[in-house]
């Protein structure tokens, strides 16, 4: 049993279509929906899930919750090379991290790593400090963890009304909007964070690897070449399942700790 | 000035609604053309689709829209069989016909060039089956001519009322190949009553001597019946007749009856609920073969090129089919 959270309603035709995929393969799966990601995890840890598809935040929490007694199973190709892109409008005279001392950035939702936990932490390890830069936190659909990106576009609206200097947003976002390619004009990168991990599927020990192994097997093995595949790989955002490199989540485990963010909400 | 928070709305709008569905983003301020154009832009760049931009409005599905060509059987994609009206006359005057095809009626002959010219044209457009109808086509002097055209390219279908093989007509089935050439030959029952209710006296046992006939001769029959809906229920003594014959059970074909040409009842039959079988007669090109006599249903009195015609026909079917899904959607429930 797969626990997701339905940040769109493409999640039902999404996790539907992995069902299917996974039939009359010896490792079948249904999956639940979840309205945020405090109660998946909850979930998971109450066994009422075999898998979590989780956020990073959702895993650093799992992790915390557990003392570190779980698995992280596979992730997105997009996953290992998420980044956090710092914009602001065309010809805004902002060249780093260091240029936005005294100004005002517009964040995403609290619990948002890419659009708020870790811009904050990149100001303070690579910047002039979170405390030399006014935020302006917008803090919409919270509790998805910012799946449904609304609270980026909301800091972006900012910037373009003048109530920010700055936005801080993912790498999806900005290519969703089309970079500085489809709005001349409008909003210009002026720094992008190192790459991170985003999710992952993450479970726990009580589920043996002989019941995941054949399940990861058969995950790992869609193929975007195949047209069958193909419109679920393009709905969930990528091309491949691949093993998870949990080295990406450094940065947040240590964002988490330093900005005292509870383990548990 | 330009609208720079319109890829924004579209980012959030369209994300919001399930695959497949639309949602109408408003272009805001700024030159029209120039918004419509970043509306196409932003929709070629992440995979979805702009339906279209009217008073300031663009709406975008999620997504692109399924190919329903795709989505059919390989067999059943419009002109992988081309259907060809040789005539429209005929020596029955069936009360059911689709074409009103009788012996008064106007014989409006397709002509051997034009068959000859559609079955080489045929062959580049991918067609792999020919099927010759009428009318009868065998009241045409030249039926072997056509014939030959047609299976010297592709293997072919010929329908006929089988009731007119004999002297000079039995000749010219004789001189066809039986290698490329099926019959296809029309009864409605087991025994002459319900047949000749509807085809005429005497049709019955006419069409079974023709079946005989023709299988003796060496060529594959088929056997196709066209029935009211409401008895296609009732067929077990019908097949059981045609295996008597020998005919082989996949080529017992039983066709529903159509509220078309001169028949006063039966199911009916709209460029909507028809997948699109590509039909040349003397007149043009038509979605069907059941619809060949209907104004209503004439995709375009070019015959030639074949295969624009062709194409057009593939447009419309996927337009035909993106109008119905899009009105299914919109279908409200109060």
């Amino acid at each position: 049993m797969v626990g997701a959270v339905a940040y769109t309603p493409n999640v039902v035709p999404i996790w539907e279509g992995m069902r299917d995929y996974f039939a009359d393969t010896g490792s079948e799966m249904d999956f639940v929906l979840f309205s945020n990601y405090g109660r998946q995890v909850d979930a998971l840890l109450a066994g009422t899930i075999d898998v979590a598809w989780n956020t990073n935040l959702a895993w650093v929490r799992t992790v915390a919750q557990t003392d570190g007694q779980c698995r992280a199973l596979a992730m997105r190709d997009t996953d290992t090379v998420f980044k956090t892109v710092f914009v602001t409008r065309s010809g805004g005279g902002l060249d780093g991290l260091d240029s936005l001392e005294g100004r005002r950035l517009a964040l995403g939702s609290q619990d948002s790593a890419q659009a708020a936990i870790l811009p904050v932490y990149f100001l303070d390890h690579e910047g002039p400090g979170a405390e030399s830069v006014e935020l302006v936190r917008i803090n919409s659909d919270v509790g998805k963890h910012g799946d449904t990106g609304r609270s980026e576009l909301d800091a972006l609206r900012a910037v373009l009304d003048e109530t920010a200097d700055a936005a801080a947003i993912g790498i999806n976002t900005w290519e969703s909007i089309g970079r500085e390619e489809l709005m001349p004009g409008a909003f210009e990168a002026f720094w992008e964070s190192p790459t991170y991990s985003h999710c992952n599927f993450s479970a726990l020990p009580q589920v043996p690897e002989e019941r995941t192994g054949p399940w990861l097997e058969h995950l790992l093995a869609m193929d975007w070449d195949n047209p069958d595949h193909r419109p679920i790989l393009e709905l969930e955002g990528l091309r491949q399942w691949v093993s998870p490199q949990l080295d990406g989540y450094a940065s947040l485990f240590e964002a988490v700790k330093e900005q005292r963010i509870p383990a548990r909400w | 000035m330009v609208n720079h928070g319109l890829v924004l709305d579209l980012v959030e709008r369209v994300g919001a609604v399930a695959r497949h569905g639309t949602v109408s983003v408003p272009l805001g301020m700024g030159d029209p053309e120039e918004l419509g154009a970043t509306v196409e832009a932003w929709c070629a760049r992440t995979g979805n689709e702009l339906v279209d931009v009217e008073g300031g409005v663009a709406t975008v599905r999620k997504g692109r829209s399924p190919d329903p060509i795709a989505e059919l059987p390989a067999d059943m994609v419009p002109g992988t069989r081309l259907w060809m009206y040789t005539n429209f006359d005929c020596n029955l005057a069936c009360d059911y016909c689709c074409v009103r095809s009788s012996p008064q009626t106007a014989r409006r002959a397709l002509g051997a060039d034009r068959v000859r010219q559609l079955a080489t044209e045929a062959v580049d457009a991918g067609v792999s089956e020919l099927i010759l109808t009428g009318g009868e086509p065998f009241l045409l002097p030249d039926i072997d001519e056509l014939v030959a055209a047609c299976t010297a390219v592709l293997p072919t279908t010929l329908l006929t009322n089988g009731m007119l093989f004999r002297g000079r007509r039995l000749e010219a089935l004789r001189r066809m190949d039986r290698n490329r050439l099926a019959l296809q030959i029309s009864l409605d029952s087991a025994t002459a009553e319900q047949h000749d209710e509807h085809r005429g006296a005497g049709s019955w046992d006419k069409a079974v001597a023709g079946i005989h006939i023709a299988r003796e001769e060496g060529f594959r029959v088929r056997v196709a019946a066209t029935l009211p809906y409401e008895q296609s229920h009732q067929l077990a003594p019908f097949h059981a007749f045609l295996d008597s014959l020998g005919v082989a059970p996949e080529d017992q074909v039983i066709r529903a009856l159509a509220h078309r040409g001169v028949a006063d009842h039966g199911i009916e039959l709209t460029l909507e609920s028809l997948i699109p079988e590509v039909t040349v007669t003397a007149d043009g090109v038509y979605w069907h073969p059941v619809s060949a006599d209907h104004e209503d249903q004439l995709v375009t009195h070019d015959i030639f090129p074949l295969q624009d015609a062709i194409t057009e026909v593939r447009r419309r079917f996927t337009e035909i089919r993106a109008r119905s899904t899009a009105a299914a959607q919109w279908f409200p429930c109060a």
